[in-house]
């Protein structure tokens, strides 16, 4: 195949795929707004196919939590609402209609979430509820929908936002996803046994959370992007830029040509890739 | 056998049951199934100082919002998808306007759930850790009588009226839904069955006769529902699933009209306060665009 390099889009969804293993249930919700919605919707969408595809036959896909194990090359259209004709069109292998999805995650069920805020702090604690005081927020933002149970009950939580400074704080102004809450023991003190955030994913880098610390530290950055430049757009005040910062790996060529030719041949999920 | 009650009603008969102060819940969910006919008829009547039950809600809350109608909400989720913000919900929050009682979508899902089920209240452990019980003093902490440890206790959702959107129905009252059902409908069915106060505007009635070819499709048995209301497009500028599709042009304008209170104002004029009837709302919005939305087949 042509030499074409990744896009920003292919290396995140390449990024996320590793992160995913075989006998796994993921679960995507749904998001507010286009730019959230490419983010946090038809990225993991791809990055699940992928993994599907590529390491993980026997995994299990909920899509905005009812349509299962889609197959996203089919689709003939960008899929923007959770419910409806565009998403109930699409082919797949079951359905998850009714409201007991929810006992699926009570049940402890869930492996990987997906999830996105408007404010993400040092510790992965996340917030879509409100910026500024709650009671008479500066902004107040769209609610908890479902955040609260991707991190107290999934195994693990992939967080993805746009990497603009605003969105990373020192302390979250609401706590609508719990991650590492005040530091070392917090969950555990408060009986959250497993889950929380695993990776903190942007257009520019990846992060993840130190064992001891629990801090966000920066584990790469993608091709073509400047620690730098990370730096500039990065709001945290914490030391997270270690001796050395790795770059993502670009996805090989069989990962591209599984995107390009196998799960998204119209684009329908990517936006059209720089050529 | 005697005539069953006929409770078919004009849109206005049904919208006055409402009075105010009332405990409402308005079905559909996301931009799904909402009953935007009654909402309408809800503002024109000038029906106030609403509390709204409700899980994902979009622009049926958002525009009553907008108009003053709402005291307090509890809920999960005020927003347009990939419309965006809700922008009356947003700026009444922010000026501390509405009393906000707030939830997880599951949690906000259950309770409808729990009411269903003739509890008082349920438990669940997925907000610890959130801000949520610090805020919402609806959530309480409980402790597990059998040792397993502390969780969070939470109400019925307990709505003294529910108003839904569905396909079809018959004068007396059954409500006929299709085979395929996705969580909006699902979500609607388990509301239905939270109280005995139930108003059901549907697309289309049907014949009695209809219904009894169709047992299996009818999912609320007319003992349930107090008012059934036949309005065309009455999830309008939402889709009714398998129906038609949501007006997407329309979202759109709401989402800009509703950004500020002069606009909002014009779009009230334009759309609730300046109309007549829901034929007329029709009239306006016009047919070549509402056919435009339709889905014919959706449900085969």
């Amino acid at each position: 195949m042509s030499r074409i390099e990744a896009t920003v889009y292919e290396v995140m969804a390449a990024a996320i795929a590793r992160e995913l293993r075989d006998n796994e249930l993921w679960f995507l919700g749904m998001s507010t707004g286009p730019q959230t919605i490419l983010m946090l919707t038809r990225i993991p969408i791809v990055a699940m196919n992928l993994a599907q595809h590529a390491h993980a036959p026997n995994s299990w896909m909920l899509v905005a939590g009812w349509v299962m194990n889609p197959d996203v090359s089919k689709v003939p259209t960008r899929m923007e609402s959770e419910f409806g004709t565009t998403l109930g069109e699409w082919p797949c292998e079951a359905y998850n209609n009714s409201l007991t999805m929810s006992y699926i995650a009570a049940r402890h069920e869930i492996d990987v979430g997906f999830g996105s805020a408007a404010q993400v702090d040092k510790y992965g604690n996340c917030n879509t509820v409100a910026i500024g005081d709650y009671a008479r927020p500066r902004v107040r933002l769209v609610g908890p929908i479902n955040q609260p149970g991707h991190f107290s009950l999934f195994g693990r939580e992939i967080v993805i936002i746009p990497h603009e400074k605003r969105n990373f704080v020192d302390r979250v102004d609401f706590v609508s996803g719990a991650g590492y809450l005040d530091g070392p023991g917090s969950r555990e003190r408060l009986g959250l046994q497993r889950g929380g955030p695993c990776m903190l994913l942007t257009d520019k880098a990846v992060f993840r959370f130190d064992s001891e610390s629990r801090m966000a530290v920066l584990a790469s950055v993608h091709p073509g992007i400047e620690v730098e430049e990370v730096i500039a757009c990065t709001g945290y005040t914490h030391d997270y830029v270690p001796q050395s910062v790795a770059v993502t790996p670009s996805p090989t060529p069989e990962e591209l040509r599984l995107i390009r030719e196998v799960i998204d041949p119209s684009g329908a999920m990517l936006p059209v890739r720089a050529v | 056998m005697n005539e069953p009650t006929v409770k078919l009603r004009s849109l206005a008969e049904a919208a006055s049951l409402i009075k105010d102060g009332s405990r409402i819940h308005l079905g559909g969910m996301a931009v799904h199934n909402h009953p935007m006919a009654f909402v309408y008829e809800l503002l024109r009547q000038g029906t106030k100082d609403l509390t709204v039950v409700s899980h994902v809600s979009a622009s049926d809350v958002d525009i009553l919002i907008g108009a003053g109608r709402v005291k307090r909400l509890e809920f999960s989720y005020v927003g347009l998808e990939e419309f965006g913000t809700a922008p009356c919900f947003r700026r009444a929050v922010q000026s501390g306007e509405i009393e906000l009682s707030e939830y997880s979508e599951p949690v906000a899902f259950e309770r409808f759930a729990c009411s269903a089920r003739g509890m008082p209240f349920f438990t669940t452990r997925e907000m610890i850790g959130t801000d949520l019980p610090r805020v919402n003093p609806d959530i309480k902490e409980i402790t597990d009588p059998f040792g397993s440890g502390v969780y969070h206790a939470v109400s019925a959702a307990e709505p003294e009226w529910v108003i839904i959107h569905a396909p079809a129905g018959d004068k007396y009252g059954n409500i006929l839904f299709f085979p395929h059902r996705q969580l909006p409908e699902d979500l609607d069915l388990t509301a239905s069955r939270t109280t005995r106060n139930l108003i059901v505007t549907v697309e289309q009635i049907v014949a009695h006769e209809r219904v009894k070819q169709l047992p299996y499709l009818n999912l609320i048995p007319r003992f349930r529902t107090t008012a059934i209301v036949e309005v065309p497009y009455g999830a309008h500028p939402f889709s009714c699933l398998h129906v038609y599709d949501q007006d997407r042009e329309h979202l759109a304008a709401y989402a800009q009209a509703g950004r500020d209170a002069a606009s909002f104002r014009r779009y009230l004029d334009e759309y609730v306060y300046g109309v007549t009837s829901h034929d007329d709302y029709l009239d306006i919005i016009g047919a070549a665009r509402l056919a435009r939305l339709r889905q014919v087949g959706g449900a085969l």
